[in-house]
């Protein structure tokens, strides 16, 4: 039975310069409950601006999105999503530099009606559910690449959203740590029936997604179902 | 962590900056106090040196803008006092005269028989006799200043007086006033039969209908003009004059102050625009983000307000500490003047903050996170 679908772009195009550049083109997709998606492409091929799109941090010029069966079509919608139900890790992190991996965590959690005191205990059990709960009181510039990273995927989860949006998560990172961040993203997403919207260069974390995306020149040019992780292995 | 301790991080962050806009903030508080508390000292001092001589009411040459500078003839005082309500008539004569090693005080001559004699709180030594010359009484502070004590001589205006006593008033003008015979101050100024003012003692000075009448009565009698004693200054060109320019520099100091916060902000606003754009990437309204950088300005100008009451209670200090001021004036700011003067700056503060908070939120999150 294919998953219900949680978020769903209709006829969605986006661009820049008063229409001089297309970023997305007609793009129809849909995003079921708990699954996770690789989206791929060349540089340049739309990815970035569909995830940014998706959070409502860049607007579609055409067409709609809707969350759930509902549009969105005010900032409003969107600032509430990206605050509840939403969650986006950056390749480059965006951490705050003078806040420590626990008040990074805490700051997403800011005007969501929790006092200070559940604030922290929920970042530190955040921390704690991506391996740093003894890296909590550090700055981000005391932290290695894969622990920012992991501080950050630590931060879109602490809302518990229904959609994790990861722009190359691991395209600032090595091998070792990008396969560990990897885990960690699909261990969470399996583990809190998220839907996972990731893109990524690597075939061996597409292959991971159980569905791929393929983009080019704003245009989705391919989409498959990918065989279960179990059946890769 | 809360928003407050969130915006204290983010000055932390630089703190030269911060200490510099606070630093600038503070002198402008303190500036404010200081300056706006000079102009409102000199009127409160006249006003309790008046009160302490038991003055209800003064009379002055109408139309002199000059604080000494109108005479009024003595002749005038015996038709004065018998105007009903009226208890007693004096005359005094001020001017400022020099004295030994190049200094000046406030001098007044008093009439032997003039009623402010009954209210002389003494420290030292006696009050003249009616029928003695060339003597004088001189206030504690003028006194210890000048380093004179009973059975010295004093200087003024090139001749010599022997002090007889000294006085231990409160108000900051008495005690550093020299009171000497009117008739020897006329003599020495050339203003014979002349006062600078008469002062009246009314016979129920609360009693304002009775006070009007008497004033009336007074000026149709021409070219006087009426003043109870805290309205003395209000006509007077160079107390205005220094009330003016005091202010003035006072509210140019607060807006300077403002502007700093202004500026700081917002050049943090458009250092910090990527981090701009990930508060609104995890979901922050844009009115918490204005709100998050108005608190910053509210932080600024409260701690820059709390130095600046400080600055300004040292700066009134300092201002009493020179003698051309201190023998004069007593710069006290009030608590009020403190309080709405922290206050205005912290809500000129919190409003020159909005302008940088409105630039950020206007930001688009794409373009803040895509920059570098």
């Amino acid at each position: 039975m294919a998953p219900k679908p949680l978020i769903v772009l209709d006829h969605v195009g986006h661009s820049f310069d008063d229409g001089r550049i297309v970023a997305l083109r007609d793009v129809n997709l849909s995003f079921g409950e708990g699954e996770s998606v690789a989206v791929v492409g060349a540089s340049g091929s739309g990815k970035t601006t569909l995830i940014l799109v998706m959070c409502g941090i860049r607007i579609p010029t055409t067409g709609v999105l809707l969350w759930k069966g509902d549009p969105v079509t005010t900032l409003r919608q969107w600032t509430d999503l990206r605050r509840s139900e939403i969650g986006i890790v950056f390749q480059e992190f965006n951490l705050f530099p003078t806040l420590t991996a626990s008040e990074n965590v805490e700051v997403a959690m800011f005007g969501s009606g929790v006092g200070s005191s559940e604030r922290r205990r929920r970042a530190e059990e955040a921390l704690k559910t991506v391996g740093l709960a003894d890296r909590a009181t550090h700055l981000p510039q005391e932290l290695s690449g894969g622990e920012r990273q992991r501080v950050a995927i630590a931060r879109s989860i602490i809302n518990n959203p229904a959609l994790i949006l990861a722009d190359e998560p691991t395209g600032n990172l090595d091998s070792v740590n990008a396969s560990a961040i990897l885990d960690l993203l699909f261990d969470l997403q399996r583990a809190r029936g998220a839907t996972l919207v990731m893109v990524s260069h690597a075939p061996d974390q597409v292959v991971r997604c159980s569905r791929q995306i393929n983009m080019k020149d704003g245009q989705v040019f391919d989409q498959r179902s990918m065989p279960a992780r179990e059946e890769v292995l | 962590m809360n928003h407050l301790e969130l915006a204290f991080r983010n000055l932390q962050r630089r703190p030269a900056r911060s200490i510099l806009t606070i630093l600038g903030v503070a002198f402008a508080v303190g500036s404010f106090i200081t300056l706006y508390g000079l102009s409102r000292s000199v009127h409160e001092n006249v006003q309790r040196s008046f009160d302490e001589h038991g003055t209800d009411l003064t009379v002055r040459r109408r139309g002199i803008a000059e604080p000494f500078g109108g005479t009024v003839p003595e002749t005038m005082i015996p038709e004065i006092a018998k105007i009903p309500g009226v208890a007693a008539v004096s005359g005094q004569l001020i001017t400022f005269a020099a004295t030994d090693n190049d200094d000046s005080v406030l001098a007044t001559g008093w009439a032997p028989d003039g009623f402010y004699w009954a209210n002389v709180p003494l420290k030292a030594g006696r009050v003249p006799n009616p029928d003695e010359r060339r003597i004088a009484m001189v206030g504690y502070d003028i006194a210890r200043a000048l380093g004179k004590k009973v059975g010295d001589e004093i200087t003024l205006l090139g001749e010599k007086f022997r002090i007889v006593g000294l006085t231990d008033y409160h108000s900051i003008i008495n005690r550093n006033q020299v009171i000497v015979n009117l008739a020897d101050l006329q003599e020495l100024t050339f203003r014979t039969g002349a006062v600078t003012f008469l002062s009246i003692r009314l016979d129920n000075p609360a009693d304002q209908a009775e006070a009007d009448r008497v004033a009336q009565t007074i000026e149709s009698m021409g070219k006087l003009s009426v003043a109870r004693s805290e309205g003395m200054l209000r006509n007077d060109s160079l107390f205005g004059l220094l009330t003016a320019v005091s202010t003035s520099m006072a509210w140019v100091a607060l807006f300077m102050g403002v502007l700093m916060v202004l500026n700081t902000l917002l050049m943090a606003v458009l250092e910090r625009t990527r981090e701009i754009g990930i508060l609104s990437a995890i979901g922050w309204s844009t009115e918490r983000i204005m709100g998050a950088l108005v608190l910053e300005g509210f932080l600024l100008s409260a701690v820059g307000s709390l130095v600046g009451i400080v600055l300004g209670v040292a700066g009134s200090k300092f201002l009493s500490s020179i003698p051309a001021i201190g023998r004069y004036v007593a710069v006290e700011p009030t608590l009020p003047l403190i309080a709405a003067t922290a206050l205005a700056a912290i809500v000129l503060g919190i409003l020159g903050s909005f302008y940088p908070a409105f630039v950020a939120t206007r930001q688009s999150p794409a373009a803040a996170l895509e920059r570098a």
